[in-house]
């Protein structure tokens, strides 16, 4: 008895032993700061005054909702969303359709569409940013001059400049959700397209009532993820555009980064930053439950 | 008869549409490959097929910018960001199969709870706690250094809940009769468990040198100086100084460039099973 009890210890000493590393890591760069945010979010902690700080209730959450720069910012992330993500989609699914079956050359197309999925975001965003330049003579404003066209400021225009940064994000991404549809594809039972032809169904019939249908959970999971993507979009901005012109491309992700890491308000930033956890927790719920949904039927 | 001619017509057709659309997607890469290419001439000469090639871009780009320090240089960025990945994927390849293994074959008290503290980690996005993680950070001593930018990295939900799924399925008799013959937990984990998932290992260490050759946002917040800055963040500092010398940097970005395409090609296979995995994430 007492040697059992002794192995039964031995073994969830050994455990934990087996747990530590990656757990400490979790509690001291995910539990902790997510709870801190929390707290920071109701205080005035700023490192311009050296971590010094005071309770100050919901000022932060109420000054946000007056800032008209945030409200600004949560207008643009959702309008680069409304373009981005059924654009990523569409042509992902299109290309996927394209390639899924077997044709010669068809690997060389599927490589060309992936590239862009794993090069670093900063080289791209550097790459468009060269291309798109408002000088004339840049790659783009070249191609619009072949159709007699005068030059534009892709990026320094204000109505063009979150455009740009959907397109050249749609091109970074959309080989990706090509992927998973083709994933998916391949998991669609051969013979329902073997009766729909005996049904005398087309290409174009196949599509739609066997493809699409059977492709839903994806495309939901899909959309759900990009949706969530696309609300934590920084990088390809902060390279290719700095937020501007003015605040045009300011998201909710660059606005967080602006206060938080140069203007150095963290409380404010953590105010911001739980704003975004919670529009990001529906999403996740909301795809949970679509999820759980799929399953049942 | 008919029908063979509608499937050719469509086929070439597709092609057509297929290779259209794949020179646009290729095109910037193409862009930057060429201009790196060209002597570097200002802003009106770059074009797509360059009219004079030469490769002195490469070894100036390498060498660049000597700026405050004679010997930091583009290659001293490459060379940390080959730390920081390494380090990174070496090290949460050991300590998420160390935790998955534990959570998948030892009975504990707490294994649930364990379980789903490392799912919820999951349910928390990066930008909603980078900014007490930056505190922290500091407060450890560790803003501007590598290992600052390595630590918060060497785990992850991700990786502990992918390899609990992989050791689940083994079967248990191999780990009994080890046991029998008295091996100890260590030794049936890394001898025997190990090299039964190595297909898991392969895909989860792709996914982890690409995402950390890649990552840009952590790096960019915890260092300033250019001796410990990885290679993507480098680029955007040079992005300023040579923002007419466009051959300079389309090189830079081709040297960033090249481990990532040369392991996608010697990969392929193991790239799109790591890209896959991570669609499991939501």
């Amino acid at each position: 008895m007492k040697k059992r009890m002794k192995k039964k210890l031995k073994d969830t000493i050994i455990s934990y032993l087996f747990c530590f590393p990656a757990y400490s890591v979790f509690a001291v760069f995910i539990f902790i700061p997510i709870v801190w945010a929390f707290v920071l979010s109701f205080t005035d902690y700023s490192l311009l005054t050296f971590g010094e700080s005071k309770f100050v209730g919901f000022d932060n959450y109420i000054r946000l909702f007056k800032d008209p720069v945030f409200l600004k910012s949560l207008l643009n992330t959702l309008y680069y969303s409304v373009l981005y993500v059924p654009a990523t989609l569409i042509i992902g699914f299109l290309f996927a359709l394209m390639l899924n079956d077997d044709f010669p050359g068809r690997n060389f197309f599927r490589l060309a569409m992936f590239i862009p999925v794993i090069i670093s975001m900063v080289v791209a965003s550097i790459v468009w940013m060269l291309i798109l330049s408002a000088h004339p003579t840049s790659l783009a404003n070249r191609f619009l001059a072949l159709f007699g066209i005068p030059p534009q400021g892709w990026l320094s225009d204000p109505k063009l400049a979150m455009i740009s940064v959907a397109v050249v994000m749609v091109w970074k991404t959309f080989g990706y959700k090509m992927l998973l549809y083709l994933a998916a594809m391949q998991n669609i039972p051969q013979e329902l397209y073997e009766a729909a032809e005996i049904d005398g169904a087309t290409g174009w019939k196949k599509t739609m009532y066997i493809t699409i249908p059977l492709l839903k959970p994806t495309t939901f999971f899909l959309l759900v993820t990009s949706v969530i993507d696309s609300f934590q979009i920084f990088t390809p901005i902060y390279i290719m555009t700095g937020g501007g012109p003015g605040y045009a491309t300011t998201t909710i992700v660059n606005y967080l980064y602006q206060k938080g890491f140069q203007e150095f308000e963290m409380g404010y930033a953590s105010a911001i930053s739980y704003i975004l956890f919670l529009i990001l927790l529906v999403l996740t719920f909301i795809q949970k439950k679509g999820f759980g949904k799929e399953e049942l039927y | 008869m008919g029908m063979r001619k509608k499937r050719m017509t469509w086929l070439i057709l597709k092609y057509i549409l297929l290779s259209v659309v794949s020179f646009f997607t290729l095109l910037p890469m193409i862009w930057m490959v060429s201009t790196s290419l060209e002597p570097d001439k200002g802003l009106e000469s770059y074009s797509l097929i360059p009219k004079e090639i030469t490769f002195s871009n490469y070894p100036e780009a390498w060498n660049y910018p000597r700026l405050y320090d004679e010997d930091v240089t583009l290659g001293t960025m490459f060379k940390n960001s080959i730390i920081v990945s390494s380090v990174i994927t070496l090290l949460s390849l050991l300590f998420d199969s160390m935790a998955g293994y534990a959570l998948a074959r030892k009975n504990f008290p707490g294994r649930t709870l364990m379980f789903w503290l490392a799912l919820s980690t999951l349910m928390v996005p990066f930008y909603v706690v980078v900014i007490p993680m930056y505190i922290i950070t500091m407060k450890l001593g560790l803003l501007n250094t590598l290992t600052g930018l390595i630590i918060p990295f060497v785990s992850s939900g991700f990786g502990v809940f992918l390899f609990r799924q992989a050791f689940i399925s083994i079967p248990l008799e191999l780990e009994e009769a080890a046991r029998i013959d008295g091996a100890g937990d260590f030794y049936i984990y890394w001898k025997i468990m190990l090299p039964l998932i190595k297909p898991t290992i392969a895909t989860m260490a792709i996914f982890k040198i690409l995402w950390s050759w890649n990552m840009f946002f952590w790096p960019l917040l915890v260092i300033q100086d250019y001796s410990k800055m990885p290679i993507n963040l480098g680029l955007t500092m040079f992005r300023g100084q040579f923002v007419t010398r466009w051959g300079l940097l389309t090189a830079g970005m081709v040297i960033a460039t090249i481990p990532i395409i040369v392991m996608f090609l010697v990969l392929q296979k193991w790239f799109i099973r790591g890209l896959t995995a991570g669609a499991l994430k939501g």
